[in-house]
């Protein structure tokens, strides 16, 4: 059993590496929708075994959320957001594509290193998944900082809370119930947020490129 | 009793979403504030009575204890404190044609949402829903920072959101891994309890609990402001309207600094020494105490310097339950609670500077004693305080974290921390005691006060830190007593 | 014997097959364009009237446009000897292994550029920088991910390779094999001159790579460098289906029909990943030459990512 959810595992962290190759902003979310059908798949795949062996559906309906929010809502609202806000093409990526896609392998290599090193962890086959979805949540925050373009770093932020989820699935078959839905809540909340704040940013300046925003220093 | 903790801003932000007149909303939101005010003595009353305060509903969820209610009261008179000098500042604003009369309710709306996860974050024992809670204090937030709704609110709010956000995703993996030290440990219903965790933390993972700290330590070491992860702070606090400012920077960063404090017990505990997390929490102080230092030095806009020296007392706190002696920890949850209150007197009074003269730049001002005598003085009086002079508070729980890092023999540290001191002091006095000099009358502003209700509140808090920087009651030395008992265990 | 007989079915199946599956791929992205297409056997006659004829050769060109063919030709057969199409067939013993297999197949390569380079057309200039770029980019993914399953398969003879792949089960819900597949498709898309890399189709001089640099050759030389080019297309093809779907295990009998259920089974899975394949370039477009970089990025990081599971895993649990 656990060999599907290494291999969904290492099906999640190369969509991230796709994520981070991919060019245009229509591509990320798209990217971002194939992920979370992925780790809906993999709740999927733990709820209906907790269903089957312990009779918990907690993660089955976990499992719902994720393909009604995070396959569905939160992508259409991105683009909903995309499409509303004036269309440039500018350059988006800070470093160029390869090197990008090697760093990120290093930081795989990184989370491996400094994981192995932990006795609990290594312990038997967890190691492979805790690995990989940290090493998501890694790339995540790789993303965030490559992308200049206030979406961009929307999907970053999304795809970080995606490596949490399957790091909390993977290695503690998922957290109690209520906070799974506590922290769906918030992450609904925060994009919607964030998704209004790019209208804004769009109508003061001009631009949707973070790096317009250095007002403020010192 | 417990419930009306929570119903209260409830109720205020569906009042507020039902009632457009401005004088009813100012009306609702004191008498909400007081309120919760009166609920908070009655159970600090109980807590001191019985030592902790647990409730049966909703899966056992809630809990109170001494360090939660000492932080949860700070809180609500904070809160207390804001939503009166609200009362005056905001029709200022009005007045001034800052805002519109319809954004005032969304404000009360947003303030109150606010204030309510900042206290579901203290009220309940596990972990998980701490984090929902301390991440939604975030989103609260947000646009309370952003209220302006200018480029640089709207620069101020972005990066606000998307830094702390990211930070406490950090801070949620954090948890997740203490999750994952005590499976096997803890059975499934005291999942992420920190009671439960508490109690069986020798029995943890060591080196997943080890792991989780740093994440934990980083994650809601943003939200406290902790350098390096410290940017979005001064941004945010010199952005948002006052009041929101000193809720800010003096209730939010204590929430975070709860969470850390919380896992410090645990993790100290299952490690059975403070040396491993002293050392992280230490290192992070000091680095918050020199960057706040360097960038107070050369600071041009009175509202970040205030930020910034919000960075540096976390630091001192950070420091204070890195040391994790008794002595310590007193005074690191004295000057978490005297910090708050003379920061957010500062806030307060800068505020009433900030809507006389229309700046936020130092030198654009000059001549505060004259203009405005009441807030002048006290902005004056709280800035020796927050330097750190006695006879107010601060100098009192500063002086009780020296004395415990000396007592440890670390006079490295301790010299260090002298020095940071001053150099503090000194980057307050030469930037920003110039304002109360020079004439008074420049560009044809008019001398007196223009908020009322807001005085009543800072001379309040005055009062406040003045009297407790002398003695400090009974009853509160009882509570910090037995919250360090909390913390150190035994 | 076993030599012999090894020999002889892999040269007749490799070079029966080869022309199969471009008809495959071009009857499935005809249908997917509402056509009819070509027929399905249309490689296999037009081999045969170019064998028929004689080929023109440029009198400004050396020795190296002439041998080129002959080389090229012969180093596909070669590599093609180094990857059993079924493991019931087997020789005693094949003296190489993937690096071998890596290096036969540069080395086709390399005589490939020198001869469209020695034509000095302007095309096959072009093209023979744009074929070193793109086989620079995509030999490290090739010979990383044939290493990986090499490692846990403690073996780098292909033959033995296959043999051990037999043995895991389905490896596709395997985290390392999955990377590993998914890396042996890019390269053959790569390697096969397939769309989102070079385009077999088109002979527009902007995009074209492979094709630029047979620009000059016709008659026999033409109809080898195809065949060529089609043998190779269809090595990589085999060692795809053979490490990550091995089929001989399934077979229970012995004898001469199992070899034929061995190479039916064989033809079937060549036939679906060559539908796959015109899957994959009916549904995606041409990359820009350079972002080539990026797919030969991601291809690597697949690779990579298969190898590092197998550390991962810890090995010897796999």
């Amino acid at each position: 059993m656990s060999n599907y959810f290494d291999a969904l595992s290492v099906l999640i962290l190369f969509s991230s590496f796709i994520l981070m190759a991919n060019k245009r902003i229509k591509s990320y979310i798209k990217t971002f929708r194939i992920q979370s059908l992925l780790i809906a798949l993999a709740a999927g795949i733990m709820g209906i075994k907790g269903s089957f062996e312990e009779g918990r559906i907690d993660i089955l309906v976990v499992c719902l959320l994720i393909v009604v929010l995070k396959v569905i809502f939160i992508p259409n609202l991105l683009n909903k957001t995309y499409a509303n806000i004036e269309y440039k093409v500018e350059k988006d990526f800070i470093l160029n594509i390869p090197i990008l896609i090697l760093m990120c392998c290093a930081l795989v290599v990184f989370t491996y290193f400094s994981l192995s090193t932990i006795d609990g962890i290594n312990a038997g086959i967890i190691n492979t998944q805790v690995v990989n979805s940290v090493s998501v949540i890694l790339i995540g925050l790789l993303f965030m900082i490559s992308r200049k373009k206030a979406i961009g770093q929307i999907v970053g932020f999304l795809v970080i809370e995606n490596g949490l989820y399957i790091t909390a699935l993977f290695s503690t078959h998922g957290m109690p119930f209520i906070v799974d839905v506590g922290i769906f809540i918030d992450v609904i909340t925060a994009v919607m947020i964030l998704g209004f704040m790019v209208f804004r940013i769009n109508e003061k300046f001009e631009s949707i490129d973070i790096d317009k925003l250095n007002n403020l220093r010192g | 009793m417990g419930f009306f903790l929570l119903a209260i801003p409830v109720l205020a932000v569906l009042l507020f979403l039902f009632f457009k007149k401005e004088k009813l909303l100012y009306m609702i939101s004191v008498s909400a504030s007081i309120c919760l005010i009166i609920v908070a003595v009655l159970i600090t009353r109980q807590v001191m009575l019985w030592g902790k305060v647990e409730y049966s509903s909703l899966g056992g969820i809630f809990y109170l204890d001494a360090l939660s209610i000492i932080v949860l009261d700070i809180v609500l008179i904070i809160g207390l404190m804001a939503s009166i000098y609200s009362v005056g500042y905001m029709e200022e604003e009005i007045k001034q044609g800052k805002i519109k009369i319809g954004r005032l309710k969304i404000y009360y709306i947003l303030m109150y949402s606010f204030i309510f996860t900042m206290i579901l974050a203290l009220t309940v024992k596990n972990m998980g829903i701490m984090w929902i809670a301390i991440e939604a204090t975030t989103l609260a937030s947000a646009f309370l920072v952003g209220f302006y709704n200018d480029r640089y609110a709207l620069e101020a709010a972005w990066k606000y959101v998307i830094i702390c956000s990211v930070g406490i995703a950090i801070a949620l993996l954090g948890i997740i891994f203490l999750h994952l030290s005590s499976i096997g440990v803890l059975p499934s219903s005291d999942y992420l309890d920190w009671t439960a965790l508490y109690d069986q933390a020798e029995a943890l993972n060591t080196s997943i609990a080890r792991l989780a700290f740093i994440f934990i330590l980083v994650g809601f070491g943003t939200k406290a402001g902790l350098a390096p992860m410290h940017t979005w702070l001064p941004d945010a606090h010199s952005q948002a309207p006052s009041p929101i400012s000193a809720l800010l920077s003096g209730v939010l960063l204590n929430s975070a600094m709860y969470g850390i404090i919380r896992t410090v017990a645990i993790v100290n505990r299952n490690l059975g020494s403070g040396v491993y997390t002293g050392r992280l929490l230490i290192a992070l102080g000091i680095l918050s105490m020199v960057t706040a230092a360097i960038f107070i030095l050369t600071q041009k806009d009175y509202k970040r310097l205030l930020a910034y020296s919000s960075i540096e007392h976390m630091g001192i706190i950070a420091i204070a339950i890195g040391i994790f002696t008794p002595l310590s920890v007193f005074g690191g949850l004295l000057h978490m609670i005297n910090h708050s209150f003379t920061k957010s007197m500062l806030f307060l009074s800068s505020g009433n500077i900030l809507q006389k003269y229309h700046t936020k730049r130092i030198s654009g001002i000059k001549g505060v004693l004259k203009l405005l005598p009441v807030s002048g003085t006290v902005f004056l009086l709280g800035l020796f305080a927050i330097a750190g002079m006695p006879p107010f508070s601060i100098f009192a729980s500063e002086l009780s974290i020296l004395a415990s890092i000396f007592a440890i023999k670390s006079f490295f540290l301790g010299l260090v921390f002298v020095i940071l001191l001053a150099v503090v002091f000194v980057g307050i006095a030469l930037n920003l005691f110039k304002v109360f000099y020079g004439p008074a009358v420049e560009n044809n502003l008019s001398p007196g006060e223009v908020n009322t209700p807001g005085l009543m509140a800072i001379v309040t808090l005055l009062v406040v830190i003045s009297l407790t920087g002398i003695v400090i009651p009974n009853e509160l030395k009882v509570l910090i007593t037995n919250a360090q008992s909390i913390i150190l265990g035994g | 014997m076993r030599n012999i007989v090894y020999i002889v079915v892999q040269i007749l199946v490799i070079m029966l097959v080869s022309p199969l599956v471009n008809g495959i791929i071009r009857k499935v992205k005809a249908f997917s364009q509402k056509r009819k297409g070509a027929p399905l056997l249309q490689m296999y006659f037009d081999l045969f009237k170019l064998f028929k004829k004689n080929s023109v050769v440029s009198d400004v060109s050396s020795w190296a446009f002439k041998v080129t063919p002959y080389i090229f030709f012969s180093t596909a057969l070669a590599a093609a000897l180094l990857v059993p199409v079924s493991t019931i067939v087997t020789p005693q013993e094949i003296p190489g292994d993937i690096i071998m297999l890596v290096s036969v197949l540069a080395l086709g390569r390399f005589f490939m550029m020198i001869a469209a380079l020695d034509t000095a057309s302007t095309f096959g200039g072009m093209g023979s920088s744009r074929e070193a770029m793109i086989s620079s980019l995509i030999e490290p993914s090739i010979l990383v991910s044939l290493f990986t399953v090499g490692l846990i398969c403690q073996s780098t003879s292909m033959q033995q390779m296959m043999e051990a792949m037999k043995g895991t089960g389905i490896p596709l819900f395997h985290p390392v094999y999955i990377m590993v597949f998914l890396a042996l498709f890019t390269i053959i898309l790569a390697e096969t001159s397939r769309i989102p890399v070079d385009d077999p189709a088109t002979h527009l001089e902007l995009t074209m790579v492979h094709e630029a640099m047979l620009l000059e050759y016709s008659g026999r030389h033409l109809a080898l460098m195809e065949l060529g080019a089609a043998i190779k297309q269809l090595v990589f093809i085999t060692v795809l289906v053979n490490l990550i779907f091995p089929h001989d295990q399934l077979i229970a009998i012995t004898g001469i029909s199992a070899v034929v259920l061995s190479l039916f089974l064989y033809l079937m899975k060549v036939i679906f990943i060559s539908i796959a394949i015109a899957f994959a370039e009916v549904f995606t477009v041409k990359f820009r030459f350079f972002s080539i970089p990026n797919l030969a990025a991601l291809s690597f990081i697949l690779s990579f990512l298969g190898f590092l599971q197998y550390f991962v895993l810890g090995g010897s649990n796999v």
